[in-house]
């Protein structure tokens, strides 16, 4: 009895062993390619492929950064392409957070006919793929004459259903007596969805913002659609045109990489809680 | 009096929900309702995408053409194989990262954040890294070289079909890895620890609280991740993209909505897209509709 009892807690110690070096090793796996495009961002081409791959560099290229923000043609389209992904991603978070807001409390807090039809049929266009409906898509906003414009770029992304679906889960346990005080008050319908609604709906907006701001910052078949000139695309584009056009020059290319990655590791490590609790709601609405 | 006042409140209310959902309404009926009715419809129809000319009415022609395209089967293929190749990985090893991280005491924030960090990139950037890992002369060969001690094989990532689709493969599940594992890392936390604990007094070890506590409640979990990851799947996008721009063959990994893309703008056939589309959509929807089936009649109810 007591021999099995070590028996045990030897094969326990082992195998919770075994299991800090799986953990381990497969962190060194994911987080490799990660540290592979920072130090390459900063070498020579020939250390790049150099074998074995020198982690560190012997002679800093930091020239690599002012070529991907120069660009090949030399005109700094990479900034602009910048600006426009902050822009895009920031308008589309902002008019997707008021919007799913708006219907979310609409949904849950006014009773009407017909009401529980409306979130049935907003819920099922989650089932619709943006991929099967694209190239409708494309020909509405070509028909409203907003190619390559920004309206074009924004327009199908407004707000969503899975949005509205989360706001309207978080505001139904918004107390009732809160918002008929402010009614008894005086305050206008408008004025508790700004005043009271909103500002307390914090983390949920967080979640939403982040989660909106990322899809879009990754957006890459849209963008390819509807931006045709080179001031309106968007980063993930410009990376599809620096790889197509000049793909000798690996530093470059890690460059452009990293500097399109670090603001989104900045929000990242600043916000990693909102991250989290968007990957984890994603299955929540499902259950 | 009083009665009629709180009829008009209820009016009243009524006005407000209507206003405060009208705009997403309309939003939804421009570019959800009418793009997947019209996509029905174009599918019926032939469509040059730049000429002003009215869809002429050509029945299942599009539909028929596809059936017998050899282009169209070798999407169907390419997208099965990566869809298949990914997601029962992902399935997997997220569930065993998940678990593995629950059963540690410390360093689980840490991990977690390790692994979900290349989910922050963006998926181009994440396919622009891979395909200097996977450079002839890159990480992906010296790394293989040096576990298999075979120095100077070039393993042609990007080169063969078979492995050019374990490439895409690899870009996917190293990106979407974390991802997953934080799903299931919410899945586990959310069973109450009491029935662990009982099922330790009564003598279990960890292997046996794993697969008999844990595993069955988390069934929900993992036909949720199943079906989500597969959906991702079949909608592939950005890496076989980036990788065909930058000079790789396009056969092996010329998934449908690559295809559905060149069909449409570098053919400029709409309507042929939009069968594609079409089909793309039933398939999806016949998932999620395993899903919202198989969620109902598989609720976990934790006593």
């Amino acid at each position: 009895m007591r021999n099995n009892k070590i028996k045990h807690s030897i094969l326990g110690t082992v195998g919770d062993a075994l299991i800090w070096i799986f953990l381990i090793g497969t962190a060194a796996l994911i987080l490799m390619p990660l540290l592979f495009m920072f130090t390459s961002s900063i070498m020579p081409s020939k250390d790049i492929f150099k074998m074995p791959y020198p982690w560190i560099t012997s002679e800093f290229k930091w020239q690599n950064y002012w070529t991907a923000i120069r660009g090949p043609d030399g005109d700094f389209m990479y900034l602009r392409n910048i600006f426009n992904s902050f822009f895009v991603s920031s308008v589309v978070s902002f008019t997707t957070v008021i919007l799913s807001a708006l219907t979310g409390y609409g949904l849950a807090k006014f009773p009407f006919k017909g009401r529980t039809v409306v979130f049935l049929l907003i819920m099922s266009t989650m089932m619709i793929p943006f991929e099967a409906i694209m190239i409708p898509m494309y020909m509405v906003v070509i028909n409203m004459g907003l190619q390559d414009t920004y309206p074009g770029l924004i327009l199908p992304f407004l707000t969503n259903a899975f949005g509205i679906f989360m706001m309207r889960q978080y505001l139904i346990t918004f107390p009732d007596e809160i918002l008929d005080a402010a009614r008894i008050d005086g305050a206008s319908e408008p004025k508790i969805f700004w005043r009271v609604i909103l500002p307390n709906a914090g983390p949920a907006i967080a979640t939403l913002a982040i989660l909106t701001f990322r899809t879009q910052w990754d957006n890459l078949l849209w963008p390819l659609l509807i931006a045709q000139t080179d001031k309106m695309k968007t980063i993930p584009l410009y990376i599809t045109r620096f790889t197509a056009e000049t793909h000798t020059d690996e530093g470059a290319m890690m460059a452009i990489a990293a500097i399109a990655s670090i603001p989104m590791f900045i929000l990242f490590f600043s916000l990693s809680k909102y991250f989290v609790s968007g990957a984890s709601l994603t299955s929540g609405s499902k259950g | 009096m009083a009665r009629h006042r709180k009829f008009g409140m209820e009016h009243n209310k009524a006005k407000w929900g209507i206003i405060f959902i009208l705009p997403s309404l309309i939003f939804f009926a421009v570019f959800s309702f009418y793009p997947i009715i019209n996509a029905f419809y174009l599918s019926f129809h032939r469509k040059d995408l730049l000429s002003l000319r009215a869809p002429k009415f050509i029945g299942f022609d599009n539909y028929t053409y596809l059936f017998g395209s050899s282009n169209f089967w070798n999407s169907v293929l390419s997208t099965t194989f990566f869809t298949l190749g990914t997601f029962i990985p992902l399935l997997v090893f997220s569930l065993i990262l998940a678990a593995f991280i629950m059963s540690r005491k410390r360093f689980q924030k840490f991990f977690q954040m390790a692994f979900y960090s290349p989910a922050v990139l963006s998926s181009v950037v994440a396919a622009v890294i891979w395909l200097l890992v996977f450079d002839p002369r890159g990480l992906g060969n010296q790394m293989l070289n040096t576990l298999f001690n075979s120095p100077g094989v070039d393993h042609k990532w990007l080169a063969t079909d078979t492995m050019l689709r374990l490439s895409t493969i690899i870009v996917y599940f190293w990106k979407y890895i974390g991802y997953f594992t934080i799903i299931f890392i919410a899945g586990i936390s959310s069973i109450p620890k009491q029935l662990h604990e009982a099922a330790y007094i009564d003598g279990a070890n960890i292997w046996q609280g794993f697969w008999r506590v844990t595993f069955p409640l988390l069934k929900p979990t993992v036909l949720l991740v199943s079906v989500m990851s597969m959906i991702q799947c079949l909608k592939t996008f950005s890496t076989q993209y980036l990788f065909t721009v930058s000079g790789t063959p396009s056969k092996p990994i010329n998934v449908i909505t690559l295809n559905i893309y060149n069909t449409a703008i570098r053919d400029h056939r709409i309507g042929r897209a939009s069968a594609m589309s079409v089909l793309l959509f039933i398939i999806m929807l016949f998932f999620t509709g395993m899903q919202i089936k198989g969620s109902k009649s598989d609720d976990v109810t934790y006593m």
